[in-house]
């Protein structure tokens, strides 16, 4: 289970980079298992659970990258719609550059670090990253396909 | 095909001509990510038109003429799922409830696993078990794709589950033969009975009686395979019926089946067996399906 620092810590950056209420959380356990956090719903019955040999709990909700952390693609979808601020809408045109691996440019008045990407403004797609008036996709390139702009 | 089947399959002929049309492709839509009805608009926006596939349930589609569900942002943000119209049945029919503590017996790829995290609000607790490690990638995958905040994945034999606190709902789907995803859609295409098929019985009368053991009293178990050997099914649950002191339960979740057979040949099932369920492809239009709900007494 991670600490209540850690809990702090983490969802704490959410707010403070997205405006995600921190109690947002305050239905989930947040467990750490190497590099990385895993988030799932509180229940009674985790606690029958306990004895068992689990591989996996809930999603993965943050990884540690070389020293920060990042918040994942899935914890972002569920959660970036109560972010208020560093978000960015995005538009098919972008969401093809974004699938080509490249960059685009943007005009944000916000520091250097992770920007929500929504596209056509409803949906939450997962992060980007802002540097130098740029910003480039977090979201894995398996997984979000340029295919999946023929329709 | 199939022909030693045509005692009990009704209509056979138009049984055996359905396996020769492609499966329509079915889309469960996801409310722990999106309003169904909000999808719709989305893609209907990209001329993709789903129709109702259940007069009773708001989230079963057919999307006629998507080839690739798959590839579509929509797929990518866990929006829908593309699922067997009977696949969504069986969750439909064990219907678990909200916080209650359920154990998916073999649940990779996640499709079932995940209709019952929606159908539970993600609340309560799923076990969502499968032996193969392999296999925990794509569960894993599907689960955290579609919003599914309310299980965790163990990988133990299902039959050899352990017991530490009995579960409120049990679903074994279990590993079958698999006819009833047969489709003769292309000449080269022919069934093909493996040695390994032979084995499947055995394990099935494992899991069944296993699955019982787990389940609390008043609890509810829903077998299921994708295939028409009553060896696999009725048999199957003969067995438990034998050896616990189970009993079916009617299922009556707002779709027509055929019941399950009592006789077959010169076997003979128990009279019970009646309130099983088949489902057969001329007659729903998807995949070849049998499922028996099952009950613990108190």
């Amino acid at each position: 289970m991670a600490s209540e620092d850690e809990r702090h810590y983490l969802f704490g950056f959410l707010k403070e980079r997205f405006g995600i209420p921190e109690d947002s959380f305050e239905e989930y356990l947040l467990l750490r298992r190497n590099k990385s956090w895993q988030l799932i719903k509180n229940a009674s019955q985790l606690e029958y659970a306990s004895n068992l040999k689990v591989s996996k709990v809930g999603i993965r909700a943050f990884q540690k990258v070389g020293a920060f952390v990042k918040p994942t693609t899935r914890l972002i979808q569920i959660f970036g719609h109560s972010a208020t601020k560093s978000k960015l809408d995005i538009e098919e045109e972008q969401l093809s550059i974004i699938l080509s691996g490249e960059k685009f440019p943007v005009d944000l008045a916000i520091d250097k670090g992770y920007v929500i990407l929504a596209l056509n403004s409803k949906m939450i797609l997962g992060l980007g990253f802002f540097v130098n008036g740029e910003v480039h996709s977090q979201i894995s390139r398996k997984e979000l396909r340029q295919a999946m702009l023929i329709y | 095909m199939f022909e030693k089947y045509q005692e009990f399959i009704p209509e056979f002929l138009q049984f055996q001509k359905s396996l020769y049309k492609p499966l329509p492709i079915h889309l469960r839509a996801n409310p722990l990510k999106i309003d169904p009805g909000r999808l719709l608009n989305l893609l209907e926006e990209k001329g993709v038109f789903l129709r109702k596939s259940s007069d009773t349930d708001r989230t079963m589609y057919i999307a006629p003429g998507l080839e690739s569900p798959g590839n579509m942002v929509e797929y990518f943000l866990g929006y829908y799922h593309p699922q067997a119209f009977t696949s969504c049945l069986a969750s439909i029919a064990l219907s678990p409830k909200k916080d209650s503590y359920v154990l998916d017996m073999c649940a990779s790829p996640g499709g079932k696993t995940s209709h019952m995290a929606q159908l539970m609000y993600n609340t309560g607790l799923i076990v969502a078990n499968d032996l193969y490690p392999s296999r925990h990638i794509p569960l894993g995958h599907t689960l955290e794709r579609l919003g599914v905040t309310n299980a965790v994945i163990t990988g133990y034999q299902a039959q050899e589950f352990p017991l530490r606190k009995h579960f409120d709902f049990v679903l074994a789907d279990v590993p079958c033969s698999g006819e009833g995803r047969f489709r003769k859609i292309h000449d080269t295409y022919e069934y093909k009975e493996t040695k390994a098929r032979y084995a499947l019985p055995d394990l099935q009368k494992k899991i069944i009686l296993k699955g019982f053991d787990l389940l609390r009293k008043n609890g509810v178990m829903l077998y299921s395979t994708c295939t028409y050997n009553p060896e696999e099914n009725e048999s199957v649950v003969s067995f438990l019926l034998d050896n616990r002191d189970a009993e079916i339960l009617p299922i009556n979740a707002g779709f027509t089946y055929e019941p399950g057979i009592t006789k077959w040949g010169d076997t003979k099932y128990d009279k019970r067996l009646e309130r099983t369920a088949r489902f057969y492809p001329h007659r729903i239009d998807s995949v070849g399906f049998f499922m028996a709900r099952i009950g613990k007494r108190g």
